[in-house]
């Protein structure tokens, strides 16, 4: 196997895939490594920590078929720190590897590709396939991911639940206290159902360069592939059942505000300075005179009382974690937003002021309020 | 047919290498003979092709030698079984419940039944009224007392930390002791890391998966000793890591010790670095010289034997090791005393402990030798350090100074102000009233200080 290509493109691709080998917590040694494959003369880089795989395909220079696999860090640490604009030059001898650039040249200790896990891999035919601009895709994930779960024990909480409800595609996330749901295309054909690790969608999110423009997602029943450009991340799907969550959105609320969405946040910062000891616990509190105050206690240090003016329908009450109302209003992205709630224990939503098919839903909290 | 698999995997397990057996078998299991076709369930999708690449022919061998017979083989996907454990199903109801809010302890839940005192794991003479407390572990003790008040409450999980023989084990097992007296129908388990890694492999390959998960599931206080032995073995880690969470999220007490932080262990996941300290991470520092005195006291009065004032202070000088080799040195002192009829002090003084002693000792540090190690640790020359200079870390460093010279050679602070250049004995009062008060809440000082102190004997 021989390879030769710029500088600049190797470590590129080095750095796109070795995240994933380098981040795989494993006693399996090779899974710490890049598998380089060259075949047809096409060269792909792969790496892997059985939780997901990425697939870098890198135009070459000259490509002599062959497969080797080495560190993925020490590899793309190496070429990393090569002067830029020189073809470098990759070659196996034997089981060592050798790294030339220039007056640069390194010897590596491979280890045989046939340890390296072959990936599964999705019949396209079969699979469910959708297509998404780069910026919808990365902004949407952004809005719902804040709200997935990290408890392991609860495993289909700890992904996002891609799913098609009357001819589109949403994604939702919930940790138990709070849930967030985009609409991300707005028609689709085929029908999915399908939780997505966190984590990998995060890697994914990682992964998504300036010059693609569009994300292909591929499902199958087992696993999902993101086509992004030359790069492709395989992950498992999360094997459970998503919660029936649609029924948990509030269709009507007593009373709904409209808040300037800076304002709110700065007053629920305020009070969750003071709501630390009680775990953030905060009353917003809608009131006839037409104020929308949010206020907090803690018997240590004091109390904290913030008000807003606002036109208020009907006075309400309720208490929630100060935290996952910031984490809300964090990525949504108008000046205005709805805050509407009725008391009690009844869920509150809040979403942009000009809708765009995003809701937020926090829990309130039991106890005083 | 089942019993066949546990066989099939027996056999893999001593062909393959460890990590090997554990990364690609881990719950694959036989799902079916039928007509002629073995199917085994793999529980990721990942790991599918290569089991059916790489050990297809294994497996076969495997199931020839266990009399199956058959015609082909099939590796399918199973449902991920509690590998990470696969959760409750989770209704509609279940997922958003109003957040309760933050509630004091409710108490300890009365298990359904005992467990015997054998099978905790606890050695009965770790006691919390046998620990000598010391400005050394103070801190750890008054929160060790808290969890013994209220265990699963505040301090949950309790992360204790320090260097080998400082009574991190005494600590966390006399912990479990009180527990127990206090509630004896607690269920508490005791376990080094390394021991809980061998259960967990020998679950693994006789299938007693459930077994081992339900033992855990079972404890109200589970205490993981050594830990920093995980290192390397990632699916044991997994494990715990879900052990720790199902306790955790039902309030049960977990203690951990270690030799250092887990941000500090390599290989240790990072989230679960972070749990483990969410309760707060504790450490037990080297004993000073007055600790140590006063841990000698306190084991002479527990043998209830005699001891004069200056051999404890020749103990404690020359002793700095750790409390291990303290208590050693004085155990052997002392039947050293019974054997020849003589006092420690005139064993001592007629020079014939001279040798054991020396061997975990070395001489005393020297004034100078210290202001320079501490100088030399903050990366300043003595000069500049021992002065006026009013910069924040010149003048944190001066104040170490002070205070390890006030500790290691109980200097008076009027000796003091000579060695470190300042013209006033209560400028060095002030600056080892600092250090002290500092140290309960520092950690970083209390590290910074446990190294200068370990460079000093060097």
């Amino acid at each position: 196997m021989e390879i030769e290509v710029e500088q600049s493109k190797l470590a590129k691709a080095l750095s796109a895939v070795s995240r994933v080998a380098a981040g795989a917590r494993t006693t399996l040694p090779v899974l710490s490594n890049v598998l380089i494959r060259v075949d047809k003369k096409k060269t792909t880089l792969t790496t892997t920590n059985l939780d997901m795989a990425v697939e870098d395909f890198l135009p070459t220079s000259l490509a002599k078929d062959g497969v080797v696999t080495v560190p993925a860090k020490l590899l793309s640490e190496f070429v990393a720190n090569l002067p830029g604009n020189e073809v470098v030059n990759l070659s196996v001898n034997g089981d060592k590897v050798v790294t030339r650039s220039g007056k640069y040249s390194s010897v590596m200790n491979g280890t045989s590709a046939e340890d390296f896990p072959e990936l599964p891999e999705i019949d396209e035919k079969k699979a469910v396939k959708f297509k998404i601009g780069v910026e919808e895709f990365k902004a949407g994930l952004t809005q719902v991911m804040v709200a997935s779960s990290n408890d392991l024990t609860r495993p289909s909480l700890t992904g996002v639940y891609f799913n098609t409800n009357d001819g589109a595609l949403y994604v939702a996330a919930t940790d138990g206290y709070r849930l967030a749901e985009k609409k991300l295309i707005d028609k689709v054909k085929s029908e999915v159902k399908a939780i997505v690790p966190s984590s990998s969608l995060a890697e994914v999110m990682r992964l998504l360069g300036d010059n693609d423009d569009e994300v292909e997602i591929i499902f199958d029943d087992a696993q999902v592939k993101f086509r992004l450009g030359e790069i492709e991340l395989t992950s498992k799907l999360i094997d459970g059942s998503f919660p029936d969550y649609r029924r948990l959105i509030p269709e009507k609320s007593e009373t709904i505000l409209k808040l300037d969405r800076a304002e709110l946040s700065r007053v629920t910062k305020l009070a969750a300075l003071f709501a630390r000891e009680a775990g953030g616990s905060i009353i917003c509190e809608a009131k006839e005179a037409g104020v929308f105050s949010v206020s907090s206690v803690a018997n240590e240090f004091g109390e904290n009382d913030s008000e807003i003016t606002v036109k208020v329908t009907k006075p309400n009450k309720v208490t929630l974690n100060a935290r996952y109302l910031i984490d809300a209003l964090n990525v949504l992205s108008d000046t205005q937003v709805i805050f509407r709630f009725s008391g009690g224990l009844a869920p509150i939503v809040v979403t942009n002021a000009k809708l765009d098919d995003y809701t937020h839903i926090i829990m309130p909290l039991k106890g005083k309020g | 047919m089942f019993d066949v698999w546990k066989n099939v995997l027996a056999k893999l397990e001593q062909e393959l290498s460890a990590s090997s057996f554990l990364t690609w078998f881990d719950s694959v299991e036989l799902l079916d003979i039928k007509d002629g076709t073995v199917i085994v369930g793999v529980p990721n999708v990942f790991k599918i092709k290569h089991i059916e690449n790489r050990y297809n022919d294994k497996i076969k061998q495997a199931l020839i030698e266990n009399d199956v017979k058959f015609e082909r083989v099939e590796y399918v996907l199973k449902s991920d079984t509690p590998k990470v454990k696969k959760g409750r199903e989770v209704t509609t109801e279940e997922v958003m419940t109003p957040e309760k809010a933050r509630k004091e302890h409710d108490g300890v839940r009365v298990p359904v039944r005992g467990v015997k005192q054998s099978t905790t794991g606890l050695s009965e003479r770790y006691r919390m009224d046998n620990f000598v407390v010391g400005s050394n572990n103070d801190l750890a003790v008054s929160v060790a007392k808290a969890v013994i008040e209220h265990p699963g409450g505040r301090y949950n999980p309790f992360f204790l930390y320090g260097g080998p023989g400082l009574g991190k084990t005494h600590l966390v097992q006399a912990i479990g002791n009180e527990v127990l007296k206090n509630n004896p129908k607690l269920r508490v388990l005791y376990i080094p890391i390394n021991h809980f890694y061998t259960e967990f492999v020998g679950a693994v390959r006789k299938g007693g998966m459930d077994e081992f998960r339900k033992k855990y599931r079972e404890v109200d206080l589970l205490i993981i000793d050594d830990f920093q032995f995980i290192v390397g073995k990632e699916k044991s880690q997994e494990e715990f890591f879900n052990i720790f969470n199902d306790m955790h999220q039902a309030e049960k007490q977990i203690i951990v010790t270690s030799d250092r932080l887990p941000s500090q262990i390599k290989t240790v996941d990072e989230r679960l670095a972070s749990r483990l300290t969410m309760g707060g991470a504790f450490d037990l520092q080297m004993p000073s010289f007055e600790d140590r005195s006063a841990i000698l006291q306190s084991m002479a009065e527990f043998m209830g034997v005699e001891i004069e004032p200056e051999a404890i202070q020749y103990l404690a000088e020359n002793v700095k090791t750790n409390i291990r080799d303290l208590d050693r040195e004085f155990k052997q002192i002392i039947a050293m005393a019974e054997l020849r009829g003589m006092t420690p002090l005139e064993l001592i003084s007629g020079g014939y402990i001279d040798t054991t002693v020396r061997s975990s000792s070395t001489s005393k540090p020297t004034a100078k030798k210290i202001v320079e190690k501490v100088a030399k640790y903050y990366d300043l020359s003595v000069k500049e350090m021992c002065g006026k200079s009013r910069v924040a870390h010149i003048k944190t460093a001066r104040q170490v100074a002070m205070h390890l010279l006030s500790e290691e050679l109980q200097m008076s602070t009027t000796q003091i102000t000579s060695e470190v250049g300042v013209k006033d004995h209560t400028t060095v009062m002030h600056g080892i009233k600092k250090i002290k008060s500092d140290l309960r809440l520092n950690f970083t000082l209390r590290e910074q200080i446990s190294e200068i102190r370990g460079s000093i004997y060097e």
